[in-house]
């Protein structure tokens, strides 16, 4: 399966929130939807499911219009809720029988991703009285109660602790691996950089920067080498080299134990190192630059904030 | 269809799995049934006139008199020298009689409460009463009116040498009249009117409430979205709707069907005296049953489309306000216009879907109205249901997930109109 956004516009009165949000995504890979707050991934997440109407564009599944209703999809909005005073199976028969199960197999389901989520316990409890986090869990197995082929999640992290969190992780995974089309928004950018193939960056209602993430990743770290050395203290080797390699690389960032050094136009590698060897200066560490997502993130949303 | 019913079977076992419902409906209808089969265990004969079952008549209850001294004293002032104190006692029986000296005697025993009420009889045709405190149902003037009629016929016949007897035998000479209904009995089927009207009055609003807020309730506790994404917003606002009309007319239903059968049964043992409220023809019934849940299912959308349109149920009473006061408006008029069944206003409510719930009905129970009106009014009502459903679902539909204030009215229709 390949899900198609294709030049989404969405208003709410005068004001234009989406212009052209275009993004695809394929079974078996999961997609990060990223974005600072109120950038528009939630609003886009709401026209895929059809919560809202786009002004313009169009949503594809395998080349034909995409109908949420005709299709199973695990959606776990950012506004998390179900009904307090019910008990959780109670109310996660209900939510698969409306996405079309029959109530032996929601209950075998049910249980299965109660037990998945390690809150098979609390099945006949009344929601209300779980913690959140456990509510979160119930939520987030409600929203899989229904074995989806298409599983959105909006900021499914928010509110777990780290053991609950590795939990989710797991699941996640074996989504991914079951051949799920996995639609992810976070600000959990290392979330996002474990699991997801391809990335979308949405900025103030447009996608900046989208594509697979290893290619981003290597595109973004092209040309940039990082050194650290053991003699000399950061400011003093970002100084020594401003002043005596400025020939072939500028200082383009500083992290806690390196500095990022982006090449001069036909200036290898090599040259560098050959010149470094040639100094005083006790290389610790020199090699190519990997960014991460969230040096890509910020990045590439500081630029067009 | 098939998610409608999904929603009504969850949304129906919220009703039938709680508890303080189940209590409700039991305990009101233990109440009717223990009320209405009093007479059964307790002698009510006094208030009802017929003896409870197992005792003879008059065994050992023989009417003991009051002593002289545990009856009221009654004071009068005879200036007109007409009064005779064993006419007064005929007409207030178990109540003693004196005539005060004087006017101030007879104020001060009133006011000091020895005496429970005066009257100076300043000529034949004239009297001042004199009492403490008036009660409601205070009726010492109508009876001494008779009084003193009596008096001057007595005093008529002496003076013109006429038999009191004869006289009055001519003047209250008894008529025979059978009176044969060809059609309906309004004075009788009034009250149970009446009764059907609050009926359906309080399942409106008691119950459009409890479909307003947990409608409310989705918004606020943020299921809605998950449910929005997994049914459509008429299958959600319908199942709501209807199940709380079932859960309305199954609570209805088991208190009013407690009451109407055990007055049924012990019937006899009222003496018939409630007839006029539980003594309902079937017609009637089931007129009242087809426009009552019409109109229930009416304003139960309506409400339903107010919870949508507040994301607090806090806010719920302030969306409904404008509803309630419709609902109000109709109920005074319905009953005000019980008394005028057959009059232009009543005919011209009897077909408008807000107010034909209750007035059709009446009509029916008290007036004459064609078959066709009937037809005509429901299939009216049933279309309004339906407008009122769809319209409600897109108001639901449009308030998803508008939190924070409520929406105007005016404004969610402009929005709907837009689309």
């Amino acid at each position: 399966m390949k899900l198609e956004v294709k030049e989404i516009r969405k208003s709410f009165g005068e004001t234009e929130i989406l212009h052209g949000v275009s993004f695809h995504v394929e079974s078996g890979k999961a997609l990060g939807l990223l974005g600072r707050n109120g950038a528009g991934k939630t609003t886009t997440i709401r026209i895929l499911m059809d919560v809202f109407h786009p002004n313009s564009g169009e949503i594809l599944l395998d080349g034909a219009q995409f109908v949420p209703a005709k299709h199973q999809i695990g959606y776990l909005p950012e506004e998390r809720g179900l009904y307090p005073k019910r008990t959780v199976i109670d109310q996660m028969i209900f939510l698969a029988n409306l996405r079309g199960m029959k109530t032996k197999d929601a209950k075998v389901s049910a249980l299965k991703w109660l037990k998945r989520l390690e809150v098979e316990e609390y099945a006949n409890r009344k929601l209300e009285t779980l913690s959140k986090g456990n509510q979160q869990k119930v939520q987030l197995a409600a929203t899989l109660v229904c074995d989806p082929e298409i599983v959105i999640l909006d900021e499914p992290f928010s509110g777990l602790d780290p053991v609950n969190s590795q939990i989710l992780k797991d699941v996640v995974n074996e989504l991914i691996t079951d051949k799920r089309l996995v639609i992810f928004s976070s600000h959990q950018m290392n979330y996002v950089e474990e699991f997801c193939d391809h990335i979308a960056i949405i900025n103030q209602g447009q996608v900046v920067l989208s594509g697979e993430l290893k290619e981003i990743k290597k595109d973004y770290g092209k040309n940039r080498l990082v050194l650290s050395a053991d003699n000399l203290k950061q400011p003093e080797l970002e100084t020594r080299i401003s002043a005596e390699y400025g020939d072939l690389v500028t200082v383009s960032g500083r992290k806690k134990d390196f500095l990022i050094l982006e090449r001069r136009e036909g200036v290898s590698s090599r040259q560098i190192m050959e010149r470094l060897a040639g100094s005083d200066i006790e290389v610790e560490r020199f090699g190519r630059y990997e960014p991460s997502l969230n040096d890509i993130f910020v990045a590439k949303v500081g630029e067009e904030a | 269809m098939r998610k409608f019913g999904i929603v009504l079977k969850y949304e129906l076992k919220e009703y039938f799995s709680s508890k303080a419902f189940m209590v409700m409906t039991i305990l009101f209808a233990l109440a009717g049934i223990i009320l209405l089969f009093l007479p059964r265990v307790i002698d009510m004969s006094d208030f009802t006139g017929v003896e409870k079952p197992g005792t003879q008549q008059g065994d050992d209850k023989q009417e003991e008199a009051p002593k002289e001294e545990d009856m009221p004293l009654m004071l009068f002032l005879d200036q007109a020298g007409t009064v005779e104190v064993s006419v007064l006692e005929q007409f207030f029986p178990g109540t003693k009689w004196q005539e005060a000296a004087d006017v101030e005697e007879l104020i001060g025993a009133v006011e000091d409460q020895t005496a429970e009420a005066g009257f100076v009889v300043k000529s034949a045709a004239e009297y001042d009463y004199y009492v403490y405190n008036k009660s409601m149902t205070d009726s010492n003037v109508p009876i001494f009116d008779e009084a003193m009629r009596m008096f001057y016929r007595i005093d008529y016949c002496a003076k013109h040498g006429l038999d009191l007897q004869e006289v009055s035998a001519m003047l209250e000479m008894p008529i025979q009249s059978d009176v044969q209904i060809l059609n309906k009995d309004t004075g009788s089927n009034y009250w149970y009117c009446y009764f059907l009207v609050i009926i359906v009055f309080m399942l409106i609003t008691l119950y459009g409430q409890m479909i307003a807020v947990s409608v409310t309730n989705e918004k606020s506790n943020r299921a809605i979205e998950v449910l929005v994404t997994s049914t459509s917003p008429n299958s959600l606002l319908f199942g709501k709707v209807i199940a709380g009309a079932i859960g309305g007319l199954f609570q209805t239903g088991v208190i009013l069907g407690s009451i109407l059968l055990s007055y049924q049964f012990n019937r006899a043992q009222w003496g018939g005296m409630l007839d006029m409220l539980f003594h309902i023809p079937a017609n009637v019934l089931i007129t009242f049953a087809f426009f009552g849940l019409g109109g229930y299912l009416f304003y139960g959308f309506l409400y339903g489309a107010m919870g949508a349109l507040v994301s607090k149920t806090e806010d719920v009473s302030k969306s409904s306000s404008g509803l309630m006061v419709v609902v109000m408006v109709v109920y005074f008029f319905s009953l005000i216009q019980l008394t005028d069944v057959e009059g232009p206003v009543i005919k011209v409510l009897s077909f408008l879907p807000i107010s034909s719930y209750s007035t059709m009905f009446a009509r029916i129970a008290m007036g004459t109205v064609a078959p066709w009106e009937v037809i005509l009014s429901f299939v009216i009502l049933v279309a309004s249901i339906f407008g009122a459903g769809v319209l409600g679902a897109k108001l639901y539909r449009m308030g998803t997930l508008r939190y924070g204030n409520p929406i105007k009215l005016r404004t969610a229709l402009k929005e709907i109109r837009k689309k």
